[in-house]
């Protein structure tokens, strides 16, 4: 049975909580992202942003609450898990590639394994992704050949060869050397131009000033303060944001 | 009788209990790798019963000398299990090939393991992040990197098993240390026979080895 909360928001959060043994590390968090959004989350380490985004597409068991994807409870039945990951695609910290594939066979693996479809549609798509991500050059090249903003940019192409409606960044640029920044962050900015839905954990303001249609801020397992990204890094209302800011700007 | 003639006569009789032992030993790589993936598999399960099934099985046969294991589906076994008559004529390959895989299988069970343990949990993520089931991302994901690790730790054991099965001599399977045992007992030539036994062992094992390092050679190549 699938549960239907009645609206027509991309992903809605309810009362979600998630704790580690006695460790609980997020408390009562509830969230409504609209479709083609762009969500950016931020906090200190440690306030469970990764913990939040991996909660969203099932890598971590919700303790309670509840969590839809485009209306369909999704947090509670494995059955319907496979079903939702095929909308979320995930952007990893540490880019994660099958490191026994090519550049090309990352992409083409999830939609001939898992969609079905057939070999030479999923080679033309990827090819398509490949130069979308400015890799055409790379199809044949193993993940340790390649820089690591290269290899984040065929993770993005991997996740997006799914078709998602729903794209998961999990700093994907913190592991990067300076100079690559910038590669995956315009890969992300075009994504965001062409209305895909986003949920981003990053500390680059710059990208959520830009490209940001909200700004979480969350510390110790709550959202403290959210709203656009204007009013948030200009008015910071709560004091926690102020001294986060202080900290890292 | 010189060292040359008596080898050369024995050399038929030699040659057909070395055959014995490639068979017998590629038999029983081949059923203990089955053996020893499903009990890995079982070892790595979420389900703990399954697990508990998989320690105990290691537990079991790694505890225990193979000597004994052997003489126990030989002549244990069939007192509460009719093997004897199932199998009938050919219980004695079918009780060894059955001892050496129980045996081989609970190392061939901890090399998979490991190999599996050795590919980090990113690499799963990542799979099940496409949407691949649990299934697809073993069969695509996992196991072809861990079988990359596991081809060192394996080829040793499967050279373990050619050296184990020279233990069948003492159920009466004419592989080639029985050979060399029926040769002697004739032939009183101890000297003569054990350095002909000794060095068809060695020429065995060493193509193994080389056929061995021809693969790590070439995974090490393209480095996948
Ligand atoms: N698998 C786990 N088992 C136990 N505790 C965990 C686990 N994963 C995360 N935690 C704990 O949950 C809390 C939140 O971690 P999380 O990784 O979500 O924070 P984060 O905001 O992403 O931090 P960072 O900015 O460092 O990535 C931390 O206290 C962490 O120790
Ligand atoms: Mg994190």
């Amino acid at each position: 049975m699938k549960l239907q909360n009645g609206s027509n928001d991309m992903v809605v959060i309810k009362n979600l909580s998630k704790a580690f043994g006695d460790n609980v590390v997020l408390k009562d968090i509830s969230i409504s992202i609209k479709e083609g959004d762009v969500v950016v989350i931020i906090g200190a380490s440690g306030s469970g942003k990764t913990t939040l985004i991996r909660c969203i597409n099932g890598l971590e068991e919700v303790t309670s609450g509840d969590i839809y994807v485009r209306g369909v409870e999704v947090a509670h039945s494995k059955s319907d898990l496979i079903e939702m990951r095929k909308e979320i695609g995930m952007v990893f910290q540490h880019f994660n590639l099958f490191a026994h594939l090519t550049v090309l066979d990352n992409i083409m693996i999830g939609p001939t394994k898992v969609l079905k479809i057939k070999k030479e549609e999923a080679h033309k798509k990827a090819l398509a992704l490949l130069d979308q991500v400015g890799l055409s050059d790379k199809s044949g090249a193993y993940p340790d050949e390649l820089s690591g903003g290269q290899q984040q940019r065929v993770a993005i192409a991997r996740a997006l060869a799914m078709g998602p409606r729903v794209m998961l960044f999990d700093e994907p640029t913190s592991a990067l050397d300076p100079e690559m920044v910038g590669e995956v962050l315009s890969v992300m900015k075009q994504l965001a131009k062409e209305k895909i839905t986003m949920i981003v954990v990053t500390h680059e303001m710059g990208f959520a000033k830009e490209v940001g249609d909200m700004v979480i801020f969350m510390d110790d397992g709550l959202i403290v303060e959210q709203g656009k990204p204007k009013e948030i890094f200009s008015h910071p209302k709560e004091e926690r944001t102020k001294a986060f800011f202080n900290k890292i700007l | 009788m010189n060292i040359l003639s008596i080898i050369n006569a024995a050399m038929p009789q030699l040659l057909y209990g070395a055959k014995l032992t490639v068979l017998y030993s590629i038999a029983t790589i081949f059923f203990a790798t089955i053996v020893g993936l499903i009990f890995a598999l079982c070892k790595l399960s979420i389900t703990a019963s399954l697990r508990k099934i998989g320690e105990s099985y290691v537990h079991l046969f790694r505890g225990l000398p193979l000597l004994v294991e052997i003489f126990y589906v030989y002549f244990a076994l069939p007192m509460v299990l009719p093997l004897h008559r199932w199998f009938d004529p050919y219980f004695t390959p079918v009780a060894g090939i059955l001892a050496l895989t129980l045996n081989e299988g609970a190392y061939i069970t901890e090399i998979i393991r490991a190999g599996v343990l050795s590919v980090p949990k990113g690499q799963t993520e990542a799979a099940l992040s496409i949407s691949m089931s649990k299934y697809q991302t073993m069969r695509y994901i996992i196991l072809p990197q861990a079988f990359k690790r596991m081809i060192p730790p394996l080829m040793n054991q499967f050279i373990q098993t050619i050296k184990d099965t020279s233990l069948l001599s003492v159920i009466s399977i004419n592989e080639l240390t029985r050979q060399g045992q029926i040769i002697i007992s004739t032939t009183f030539e101890s000297l003569q026979i054990w350095t002909a036994v000794a060095i068809i062992y060695l020429i065995v094992i060493l193509s193994l080895t080389s056929i061995s390092s021809y693969f790590e050679r070439k995974y090490e190549i393209t480095k996948r």
